[in-house]
């Protein structure tokens, strides 16, 4: 009990003081966790570049920039890298432009579209594993896909065994496993645009086409930005896809850059060299994430 | 029950000073309102009495204790806010008991509070309702509810009836004064709302960019407003002021029409000042001030003119029907008794009260 | 766009949507009929779309290869782990983070959004040799340890934070002047009004957790703790090549139960997901 006699001190523990020891608590699992499992292993990667890991030997041998020489000079590395470049693109525009196709269509009023919605997006919840066996059963050369073409008189590629159907195969895949849940967020934003601004559109006249270019385009630019940001940095992260449809192959046509750094580090055990392509990794994300957030100014409207 | 004083009270956010020190003193059971233009500081001060914002300097106190590092809790006080805060997921009835669970009352003892609240406010058939099935005025009630089960020492009224409708808002401002009366708990209401203020308030405390104007009962800001901005805030329609020259002659406006003083008004002062009269207080007269008709409006018990005396914007009620014509030119004469004179430089009444 | 479509209109739209409906549901349904065929018939021409004899040995096939059961409760307890895990430690950070004024909150935030930018990929070489050292290899701890705490849970975390600011503060006020704790106020008002983004947190992380496939490649070589990703692509012949009927029957009992979860709740998902605060 404090008198009220003009003589009052504050304690220590204030009311904001306690309240912040709170929420440090409260973030303190997820720090240590980033801490350790991010941060750490990310100045340790840069460490280990500069090293021979020998695992059967175990010896860690500091070999300076050799590594990053090897990265220069190495001739799989632009294939590779162009693998990586063909595959994020083709994935990002093919799964984009779907996407934002598949939300104007499933945004019709029309009867039982909720299905539609639903067929669209299951393959989300399938296991990305399962998805790509089956693909992998329809994509062989006696497989389903070709049965059909065969029926309409085509003769089918072996669609896996060859560099370019092996690509466009790989992202085929993984666009129809994924652009449902890019499609359920555009739903979300054109869900989100008010009525009015159409009547209001109507009213003075716009066709449908600059309807959609002036009015929906502009008003679901955040959403397209972060779904974009969201789809480059995890087109760059594919890896079971590849493992299972090609392994890679054929040659390395479709060995994107995380697939070859796990075959570095842990088929070849060359951990040093492995990690040295995941700095590369890290500074392609890094880039393309702040290339992409530099764009909002000039692509996004905002609101406020 | 408790008073409530504040002493030198100081809010500041870095560099920027909201609250220069505020001080005031509030009796036990007292209805103070605190009223102000928006960014007055009045919620500032409610939510520092309420433990919600920390206090930069100078203290609060309740019942004699300083609470300032007091949490909320410990306080003894309610708090009504303005979008009503009632926890979407639950009842009306676990809404108004939430605070007695905490406080550790026993089952059968919070269901019998949240009766007698419920009765008190007329919500007893809707107790096993959510808040998104009840109207505006339903939930204003169930946040009051919510304030009165726990008897505190304080209750604090943020802009409670700004989400209302004109018409609920007239009702509820009854009830709350009348729950009031009932109670007999200090209450401490904030507003914009001078008519709010007026009707309810034993005092009112008018507050203007973090200072306090004046604090007094109703009638003494309406007939004695110690300055130019109370005097502007308190009273509907708003008071005219008239610039001019005070000097031992008396009152010459900057057009040059003299105006009669308040009796008593002893011009000891001389310069510029501000006369200032209320529209109620104007009447049409063969001479006097004269002014332009603008525009004409008939309100039924009322007739309000807007007027342009020589550039200076002018508003009369008249407590009868006139048939004047925008353009028509007529004279105005002030009642003496009820006129009001102000320093145009420090806005200051004259003489000071 | 709300306008009333014309009939004709309609019928292009509806066999526009059945076309490309095609390869979103056909492989699921291929997947699912053929794992019940025989060997024989998984290959004929023309495909038939309902088998027409019934054979189910691929089944007892899946699990008289690898102990299957047993690797589908690995994944299944990793993933239900995973989410209730990550639930926890994003609702609580991302509480504080959102409404806690506390030293360096800031600062803090952008320690914990560099889990967004630095892709899981990039520290697996480092984050093998720590749980090398700590004897965890062959063991499930990668997988439920880093999701949790590492870089996968930041996203929950910015999603629960973007929930949590708009919620009216009022309600905590109100909340405190009531009596209750910081830790109460969490728990019996904020997070019970998060239900939408904690059900999208939960749909994400457990289909991320589900679906992890370089980490198990990676942290585990015996078969007893494989996870279902892992495990599908074992079922090979001699020579390596894929044995069809019983990885086909394999992914079936992988994907189905989800699928089904996923029909039933479907509302929920599709309301969950939008509601990532990714609107902008």
């Amino acid at each position: 009990m404090t008198a009220d006699d003009g003589s009052y001190r504050r304690p220590f523990w204030t009311i904001e003081r306690r309240d912040g020891v709170v929420g440090l608590l409260f973030v303190a699992p997820q720090l240590v966790g980033i801490v350790l499992f991010v941060l750490v292993p990310l100045a340790l990667v840069f460490w280990y570049s500069l090293h021979e890991w020998n695992v059967l030997a175990n010896t860690f041998t500091f070999k300076g920039a050799a590594n990053y020489r090897k990265l220069l000079e190495d001739p799989t590395l632009p294939e590779v890298l162009g693998a990586t470049a063909l595959f994020s693109a083709g994935l990002v525009v093919l799964n984009l432009g779907l996407a934002l196709a598949l939300a104007l269509l499933v945004n019709q009023k029309l009867r039982g579209i909720v299905v539609f919605r639903t067929l669209f997006f299951s393959p989300v919840v399938v296991s990305l594993v399962a998805w790509t066996i089956v693909w992998g059963f329809l994509l062989q050369a006696n497989g389903t896909i070709n049965g059909f073409l065969g029926a309409l008189g085509i003769e089918g590629p072996n669609w896996l065994r060859h560099p370019t159907t092996a690509m466009i195969s790989v992202v085929v895949v993984q666009v129809f496993k994924n652009v449902g849940l890019n499609m359920v967020l555009f739903l979300a934003a054109l869900q989100g645009v008010p009525n009015e601004l159409y009547e209001a559109a109507r009213v003075d006249g716009a066709p449908r086409f600059k309807q959609f270019r002036r009015i929906t385009l502009p008003l679901i630019s955040p959403t397209i930005l972060l779904t974009s940001i969201i789809t480059v940095v995890g087109s760059l992260q594919v890896f079971a896809q590849i493992a299972v449809l090609t392994q890679g192959g054929p040659g390395v046509s479709t060995t994107v850059l995380v697939y070859y750094l796990y075959q570095q580090a842990f088929q070849f055990h060359l951990f040093g060299y492995g990690s040295t392509l995941a700095i590369l990794l890290f500074v392609i994300v890094l880039t393309l994430t702040v290339l992409q957030w530099q764009m909002r100014r000039r692509l996004v409207f905002y609101e406020n | 029950m408790a008073p409530v004083t504040l002493r030198q009270v100081q809010k500041r956010y870095g560099e920027l000073t909201v609250i220069k020190g505020a001080d005031i003193a509030i009796a036990d059971g007292e209805f103070v309102v605190l009223v102000g233009p928006s960014g007055c500081g009045k919620s500032t001060l409610l939510r520092m009495i309420a433990g919600l914002e920390p206090i930069s300097g100078g203290t609060v106190s309740i019942g004699g204790r300083v609470v300032n590092d007091v949490e909320p809790k410990d306080r003894d006080i309610a708090m009504v806010f303005q979008n009503y805060a009632l926890y979407p997921h639950m009842t009306v009835a676990t809404n108004m008991g939430f605070s007695l669970e905490h406080r550790g009352g026993s089952k059968a003892e919070i269901a019998e509070r949240v009766r007698w609240a419920a009765d008190i406010l007329g919500l007893a058939p809707l107790l096993d309702r959510y808040p998104r099935q009840l109207s505006g005025g339903q939930r204003q009630r169930v946040a009051m509810g919510r304030a009165i089960v726990r008897s505190p020492q304080v209750f604090l009224f943020d802009e409670p009836l700004s989400n209302l409708d004109a018409q609920l808002r007239v009702q509820m401002r009854g009830e709350i004064k009348a729950l009031h009366q009932r109670l007999g708990t200090t209450m401490i209401y904030v507003t914009h709302d001078q008519v709010e203020a007026m009707t309810m308030a034993d005092r009112i405390v008018v507050l203007n960019k973090g200072n306090i104007e004046q604090i007094g009962a109703p009638l003494d800001l309406y007939d004695q407003p110690a300055n130019r901005f109370v005097a502007g805030f308190i009273g509907s329609p708003a008071m005219n002021f008239i610039p001019g020259r005070l000097a031992a002659a008396g009152f010459v406006s900057d057009a040059g029409a003299a105006l009669p003083l308040p009796p008593g008004a002893a011009p000891a002062f001389a310069g510029a000042a501000l006369y200032g009269v209320r529209p109620e207080h104007l009447d049409l007269a063969d001479d006097g001030l004269p002014a332009r008709v603008r525009l004409v409006e008939p309100m039924g018990s009322e007739t309000h003119l807007t007027l342009d005396a020589a550039g200076v914007p002018l508003l009369a009620a008249l407590r009868r029907r006139v048939h004047l014509a925008p353009g028509a030119l007529v004279h105005l004469r002030p009642e003496p008794a009820e006129a009001h004179l102000f320093d145009a430089e420090t806005g200051h009444r004259l003489p000071p009260a | 766009m709300k306008t009333e479509l014309s009939p004709r209109l309609k019928l292009v739209l509806y066999g526009l949507l059945c076309v490309l409906a095609v390869p979103f549901v056909f492989p699921t349904w291929w997947m699912v009929t053929s794992s019940m065929k025989p060997v024989s018939d998984i290959f004929a021409f023309p495909p038939a779309l309902i088998p027409t004899t019934y054979d189910f040995s691929s089944y007892a096939d899946v699990f008289r290869l690898q102990p299957f059961a047993r690797q589908y409760f690995n994944s299944a307890y990793i993933a239900a782990v995973v989410t209730a895990g990550t639930m926890l430690v994003a609702s609580f950070s991302g509480y504080a983070f959102a409404r806690i004024r506390f030293p360096g909150h800031n600062a803090l935030f952008l320690v914990v959004l560099t889990g967004l930018l630095i892709p899981s990929e990039v520290t697996i070489v480092p984050l093998f040799r720590m749980f090398l050292k700590w004897g965890m290899i062959n063991t499930h701890w990668p997988l439920i340890l880093v999701p949790i705490f590492g870089a996968p849970s930041v996203f929950a975390t910015f999603v629960m934070r973007q929930f949590f600011i708009a919620l009216p503060g009022e309600l905590e006020e109100a909340a405190r002047v009531d009596g209750l704790s910081r830790l109460k106020i969490f728990w019996t008002i904020a997070l019970p009004l998060a239900r939408p983004a904690l059900a999208a947190v939960a749909i994400f992380t457990f289909l991320h957790s589900w679906n992890l496939y370089l980490e198990p490649v990676v942290y585990l070589s015996n078969p007893s703790v494989f996870t279902l990703p892992q495990a599908l692509t074992q079922y090979v012949d001699a020579y390596g090549g894929p044995m069809w009927n019983i990885q086909l029957a394999a992914a079936t009992l992988t994907a189905l139960p989800v699928l089904l979860v996923f029909i039933v709740a479907q509302k929920h998902f599709v309301e969950g997901l939008a509601h990532t605060g990714l609107k902008g």
